[in-house]
C-alpha cells in the first residue's frame, strides 16, 4: 500500500492540434494610446466606447500588480500580441466558416453539440467571433445572442450595452480588468425578455490559436424578470512555447425573480495566463448559479462573484479544479450578500498532481443590512502525491448577528482503505484509485449538462484509468 | 371549571403544506390521554404546535391553556404555564451542563430561585430513581447520550419541571425493555406525585400498560379519526389502523 | 525607524478583507526579558503589568504550567520563545484581561514527543493583537489550542495562530469559542501548515462565534496549507444566530429567550475557563468577571 500510484495527467493531445495562422494583420505587441486608437477605429467603435478604452489603459497603467496568488512575472502583458484578427467576418452559416477553423471547432464537436442540444452557439476564434446561431423558435422568442460588437451599433440594444457595460466589473476593479477594458475584443451579448424561460442551454466556445495570444472577450447578459438561462462557456487553447493571456470579463445581471446558470469548462493550455474576471448582480429573489471546472492554464486567477443585492436573492457556486504538472490554479469565489434573507451555497473540490498546485480561495461577505442571510461553504481538496500542493484561504467578513454562515473544509489523501476495499473486489490498484477520484469529482460533474459532463470524461475520466489505458 | 387544554378546530401549516386540519381536543385535570395513528398522521406536529414551535403556523383555531389563548405565545411562556413537550430527538446542547440547564430551567418555570443545595438533592434522587449515573448531572447536556440515555434525560426534566401537561412524543422509540421499563416508572412517578396530565404519543403500546387510559384519539391524515376510552387502545393493538383510514376514504 | 507589520496572514489574500496584516502596527521596542524555569511539574504564574519577553527551554521528560495573566493599565507587549523538550508535557496559559492594550508575540517549539497545551482567553480590553506561532518540529509532537473570547463595547482582536506541523505524526487542534457584543470587532486567523516531509500529521480546527452586538464585525479565516499527501486536515466555522431547534428546545423548557442567549454565551467562554485547570488562577478570573 505504500508505493504510491501514479494518476496520468490528462492527456492533453487531443487539444494540442492546430493548424498554421493565416492572420492578416498582427498589430504590434505592446499597449500604446494609438493602438487603442486603431482598435477602435477598426471595430468602428461608438464614440463612447473609444474614450472608455482609453481611460481604461490610463488606469492600467496607474494600476498596481497582485501582490498576492501565484507569480506572473513571467508575464510580459506588452509583449503579448492584443489584438488578431481574422480576415474572416462573422458567419451565420456553419458551411461559410473557413475551413481551418470550422475543422478546429468541428474537431471540438462544436457544430455537433449545436445540431443535439443547444439553442444556440457562439465561437470565437482568437479575438473574433467567427461563427453564431440561434435557433429559430428561440429568436422568436425575443431572445437576443449576438456578437457584443455589431450590438453595440443596433438601435435596439445600444442603449443597454453602454448603461451595463463594465458597470459591473469597472476598469479599476484591478490591473487585469483594466487592461481588458482597453482591448477587449469579441464576445457575446445575451438579453432574455421577461418571463422567457429557455429550456436549452446558449453556448459559446473560445479558442485562441495565435502565438503569444491575448483573448480578451466580454461577455454581458442581461435577464429580465423571471426569466431563466442557462449559458455554457467552453474555453480551450492549443499548445505554444509563448505564454498566452486569457484576460476576458463576463458581466450578468440577473433581474428579479429571474434565474441565471453559468457554466464554464476551462482548459486552456499549459502555458496560459488565464486572469479572468466573472461577476454577477442578482437583484430580488433573483438566483445565479455558477458551475466551474478549471483544468487547463499554467497560471489561473478565477473568483466568480456573486453581488446578492435584493431581498430573497441567491447564488450557488460549484466547482472543481484539477491541477497537474506545472500548474498552479487558484480559484474560489466571492459572495457579497447586500440584502436581507439572501442565501449562498458553495461546493468546491480540488485536486494536486505531479506538483501542481491549487489554492481554494474564497470570501464570504455579509453586510450589515444582510439580516436573515444564510451562507455554508463546503471545500475538500486531494492530493494525490507529495510534490504537489493545495492550499485552502477563505475569509468570512460578518457584520449583522443575524446571519448564519457555516464551513467546512478537508484536505486529505485517498484513503488505503477504499482502496483495499475496491482492490478486494477484484478491482487494480490503479483503477480503484482512479474510481476514488472519479467519484471524488462527481458531484461537480453532474451539475454539467451532459456534452460538458463528456468533455470532463475526456479530461479527467479516461486518464484515470491510468497506465492501465 | 376550564378545561386544562383545549384545542379547537386548529389548522397547522409549514411551509405550503396543511398537516392539520380543524383538529378538536380537549385534556382536563389529571388525566392520561393518548393519541395515536400511523406514521406521518401528524401526531408530532400537534405535539410540536401546543408546545408553540415556530417551524409551524396557526392558520386556524385556537389553543386554550386553563381558558388562556396561548395559540401566539412563544414557547418559553407556554412552558412557564405547565406545559412540557419531550422530544423524539432531544437537541445537543454543548458547554452547557445538564445541571446548570436544569437549574435554569426550574427557576424559570417556577420563578423562584433554588437553593443550589436543595436543587442538587432533588437532582439526585430524581436520577436514581431514572437509574441513571450520577456522572451525567455535570455532562454536557444530550451530547454523546445514546439514544436510551437522552429519552431518560427528558424524564429527568419532566419531572424536576412538573408540569401540568405533559406531552410525550415517542418517549418509548427505540428503547430495550429495560429502558421502557424505567421509562414508565417515571411517568407513573410524574402522574403519581403532579397529578399533571398526559398526552402520550406513540404509535405502539408498550409505554402504555403501566398507565391508566382516561382517553385515546386516533389521528390519520391530519385530521381526528375516532375519539374514544381506553378500550380503542386494545382495538388499534389488535386491528391495527386500517378501519380508520378505510374511514376517511 | 520602520513599522513592524502584526499578524501578517501567511498566505495573503484579497487586499480589500483586510485580513493579511493586522490593522495596526508597531515599533520595535527592546523588552525586559525573563527567564522561566520549568521545574517539574510545578505551575508558575507571571503578572504581566509591563512589557515582558519570556524565555524558556524546557528540558526533556518534564512537565509544567506557565500561566501569563496580563492585568496592565497601559499598553504592554508580551512576546515570548518558548522550546519544549521531548517527551515534554507543558501548559500555557495566556489571559489578556486588563484594561488595556496588547501586542503578543509567542513562539512555541516542540521536539520529538512533545505536548503544547495552549489556552489563551482575551476579555476586553480596547485592542489585542496576539500571534503565536508552534512548530510542530519533532516526531509525534502535539498541540491542543483552547482560545476564548469574550468581546463588548468596541473590544478589537486579532488573532493569528499558526500550527506548523513539520515533523512526521505530529497533531494540532484548535478550538475557539467567542462571544462578540456591540461593536466588537475580532479577525481569527487560524493556519494548519502541512510542511513538506510532515506524513501521518493530522490538524483540525475549529471556530465558533456567537454574535450578539448588532454592529459586530466578525473575520473568520481558517487557512489550511498542504505540501504533503499523508496528512488530514479539516476546519470548520460557525458563525451567527442560534439554531432554531436548538432555540426552541431552551424555550419549550421554560427558558426565555434572552436567559438561553446568556446561557449559551457563558458556557461559551466557561468551556475554555474550564481548560486552565489552575484553582487560584480560575477564581482569580470569576471574581474578575463577575
Amino acid at each position: 500500500m505504500a508505493e504510491k500510484i501514479k494518476v496520468d495527467d490528462i492527456d492533453r493531445s487531443m487539444y494540442d492540434f492546430r493548424y498554421e495562422d493565416n492572420v492578416e494583420d498582427h498589430l504590434t505587441t505592446g499597449i500604446s494610446p494609438e493602438m487603442i486608437e486603431e482598435i477602435s477605429k477598426e471595430k468602428n467603435d461608438p464614440d463612447w466606447m473609444r474614450e472608455l478604452r482609453l481611460k481604461c489603459l490610463d488606469i492600467y497603467n496607474k494600476t498596481r500588480m497582485v501582490n498576492w496568488g501565484p507569480s506572473i512575472k513571467e508575464l510580459s502583458v506588452d509583449e503579448i500580441v492584443t489584438y488578431i484578427r481574422q480576415k474572416n467576418r462573422m458567419k451565420e452559416n456553419w458551411d461559410e466558416v473557413p475551413e481551418n477553423i470550422k475543422e478546429t471547432f468541428e474537431r471540438l464537436g462544436i457544430p455537433q453539440a449545436e445540431r443535439e442540444s443547444l439553442a444556440g452557439v457562439g465561437a470565437q476564434y482568437d479575438s473574433e467571433l467567427v461563427y453564431h446561431n440561434v435557433r429559430k423558435e428561440v429568436a422568436e422568442s425575443g431572445v437576443v445572442y449576438t456578437d457584443l460588437e455589431s450590438a453595440m451599433h443596433d438601435e435596439r440594444y445600444k442603449d443597454m450595452i453602454k448603461s451595463h457595460f463594465m458597470k459591473l466589473v469597472p476598469p479599476t476593479d484591478h490591473k487585469f480588468a483594466a487592461l481588458h477594458g482597453a482591448v477587449w475584443s469579441g464576445g457575446s451579448f445575451v438579453y432574455v425578455p421577461k418571463g422567457v424561460k429557455l429550456d436549452i442551454p446558449l453556448q459559446s466556445y473560445f479558442r485562441l490559436n495565435a502565438k503569444g495570444a491575448g483573448q480578451f472577450e466580454h461577455t454581458l447578459i442581461i435577464l429580465e424578470e423571471d426569466s431563466y438561462l442557462h449559458f455554457i462557456e467552453g474555453c480551450s487553447a492549443p499548445k505554444y512555447y509563448k505564454a498566452g493571456l486569457h484576460a476576458g470579463c463576463v458581466e450578468l445581471y440577473v433581474a428579479k425573480g429571474a434565474k441565471l446558470r453559468y457554466s464554464t469548462i476551462e482548459n486552456w493550455s499549459k502555458n496560459m495566463y488565464n486572469l479572468n474576471t466573472k461577476r454577477a448582480l442578482v437583484e430580488e429573489n433573483g438566483s445565479v448559479e455558477w458551475v466551474s471546472g478549471s483544468f487547463g492554464s499554467h497560471v489561473s486567477y478565477l473568483y466568480p462573484m456573486s453581488i446578492l443585492n435584493g431581498r430573497g436573492a441567491s447564488a450557488e457556486f460549484t466547482g472543481i479544479t484539477f491541477a497537474g504538472e506545472g500548474q498552479e490554479l487558484d480559484t474560489g469565489t466571492k459572495i457579497i450578500h447586500n440584502a436581507p434573507d439572501t442565501s449562498s451555497y458553495v461546493n468546491t473540490k480540488s485536486i494536486s498532481k505531479s506538483g501542481g498546485a491549487s489554492t481554494f480561495r474564497s470570501a464570504i461577505v455579509v453586510k450589515e443590512n444582510a439580516v436573515g442571510s444564510r451562507s455554508s461553504v463546503n471545500c475538500e481538496s486531494l492530493m494525490l502525491d507529495s510534490i504537489s500542493r493545495s492550499d485552502t484561504v477563505p475569509v468570512m467578513d460578518i457584520r449583522t448577528k443575524h446571519a448564519d454562515v457555516g464551513h467546512e473544509a478537508r484536505i486529505g489523501r485517498i484513503s488505503s482503505d477504499a482502496v483495499f476495499y475496491l482492490m478486494s473486489r477484484g478491482l487494480s490498484e490503479e483503477e480503484a484509485k482512479a474510481m476514488i477520484v472519479r467519484g471524488f469529482a462527481d458531484n461537480v460533474s453532474k451539475e454539467l449538462p451532459l456534452e460538458y459532463a463528456v468533455e470532463m470524461n475526456n479530461l479527467i475520466g479516461l486518464e484515470m484509468n491510468g497506465s492501465a489505458g | 371549571m376550564a378545561s386544562l387544554l383545549k384545542v379547537e378546530d386548529l389548522n397547522v401549516t409549514v411551509g405550503q403544506t396543511e398537516l392539520l386540519h380543524g383538529i378538536d381536543l380537549l385534556i382536563d385535570q389529571n388525566e392520561t390521554h393518548v393519541l395515536m395513528g400511523p406514521n406521518g398522521a401528524g401526531k408530532s406536529t400537534l405535539g410540536s404546535a401546543i408546545m408553540g414551535s415556530p417551524e409551524y403556523t396557526v392558520t386556524n383555531g385556537r389553543i386554550l391553556f386553563n381558558g388562556d389563548d396561548i395559540t401566539h405565545q412563544t414557547a418559553d411562556k407556554r412552558a412557564k404555564k405547565g406545559i412540557f413537550l419531550s422530544f423524539q430527538t432531544p437537541v445537543e446542547i454543548p458547554g452547557i451542563t445538564m445541571t446548570e440547564f436544569l437549574r435554569n430551567a426550574c427557576e424559570q418555570v417556577s420563578g423562584k430561585r433554588m437553593k443550589l443545595w436543595d436543587f442538587r438533592k432533588k437532582l439526585k434522587a430524581t436520577m436514581q430513581l431514572l437509574e441513571m449515573d450520577e456522572e451525567y448531572a455535570e455532562r454536557e447536556l444530550n451530547v454523546g447520550f445514546s439514544g436510551g440515555e437522552k429519552k431518560k434525560a427528558e424524564i429527568l426534566q419532566l419531572l424536576m419541571l412538573s408540569p401540568r401537561l405533559a406531552i410525550l412524543d415517542e418517549t418509548d422509540s427505540g428503547l430495550d425493555v429495560d429502558a421502557v421499563r424505567t421509562v414508565s416508572k417515571g411517568i407513573e412517578e410524574f402522574r403519581r406525585t403532579t397529578g399533571g396530565s398526559l398526552l402520550v404519543i406513540t404509535h405502539n403500546v408498550k409505554i402504555l400498560d403501566s398507565l391508566s387510559v382516561d382517553k385515546t384519539h386516533i389521528l390519520v391524515s391530519g385530521s381526528i379519526a375516532e375519539n374514544g376510552g381506553s378500550e380503542l387502545v386494545a382495538d388499534v393493538l389488535q386491528n391495527g389502523f386500517e378501519r380508520f383510514i378505510n374511514k376517511e376514504s | 525607524m520602520e513599522n513592524i507589520k502584526l499578524n501578517t496572514l501567511p498566505v495573503p489574500t484579497f487586499r480589500w478583507l483586510g485580513v493579511n496584516f493586522a490593522d495596526k502596527a508597531v515599533q520595535h521596542i527592546d523588552a525586559p526579558s525573563a527567564e522561566i524555569d520549568f521545574s517539574d511539574g510545578e505551575t508558575v504564574r507571571i503578572d504581566v503589568r509591563d512589557s515582558t519577553h519570556i524565555n524558556a527551554d524546557v528540558p526533556d521528560n518534564s512537565t509544567g504550567t506557565l500561566i501569563l495573566y496580563c492585568d496592565a493599565d497601559s499598553e504592554i507587549r508580551l512576546s515570548g520563545s518558548i522550546n519544549v523538550g521531548a517527551y515534554s508535557d507543558v501548559k500555557i496559559v495566556q489571559i489578556f484581561n486588563g484594561a488595556a492594550s496588547t501586542v503578543g508575540g509567542l513562539r512555541i517549539k516542540a521536539a520529538d514527543g512533545a505536548s503544547v497545551r495552549l489556552v489563551q482567553l482575551f476579555i476586553g480590553g480596547g485592542q489585542n493583537i496576539s500571534e503565536t506561532d508552534v512548530t510542530l518540529s519533532g516526531y509525534k509532537s502535539k498541540l491542543v489550542t483552547d482560545i476564548g473570547y469574550l468581546l463588548s463595547d468596541n473590544d478589537k482582536l486579532d488573532i493569528n495562530l499558526i500550527a506548523r506541523h513539520a515533523g512526521k505524526k505530529t497533531q494540532s487542534e484548535i478550538n475557539v469559542k467567542g462571544v462578540m457584543n456591540d461593536e466588537s470587532e475580532k479577525t481569527f486567523k487560524g493556519t494548519i501548515d502541512f510542511l513538506c516531509g510532515s506524513s501521518g500529521a493530522k490538524g483540525a480546527e475549529k471556530e465558533d462565534v456567537m454574535l450578539l452586538g448588532d454592529k459586530v464585525q466578525n473575520k473568520t479565516v481558517p487557512l489550511i496549507l498542504c505540501a504533503e499527501e499523508d496528512v488530514e486536515g479539516e476546519h470548520g466555522a460557525s458563525v451567527g444566530r442560534i439554531d432554531d431547534e436548538l432555540m426552541f428546545y431552551m424555550l419549550s423548557r421554560g427558558l426565555d429567550e434572552q436567559t438561553a442567549i446568556d446561557l449559551l454565551a457563558r458556557s461559551k467562554i466557561s468551556s475554555v475557563i474550564s481548560k486552565i485547570d489552575d484553582e487560584q488562577t480560575v477564581k482569580r478570573l470569576d471574581s474578575e468577571l463577575l
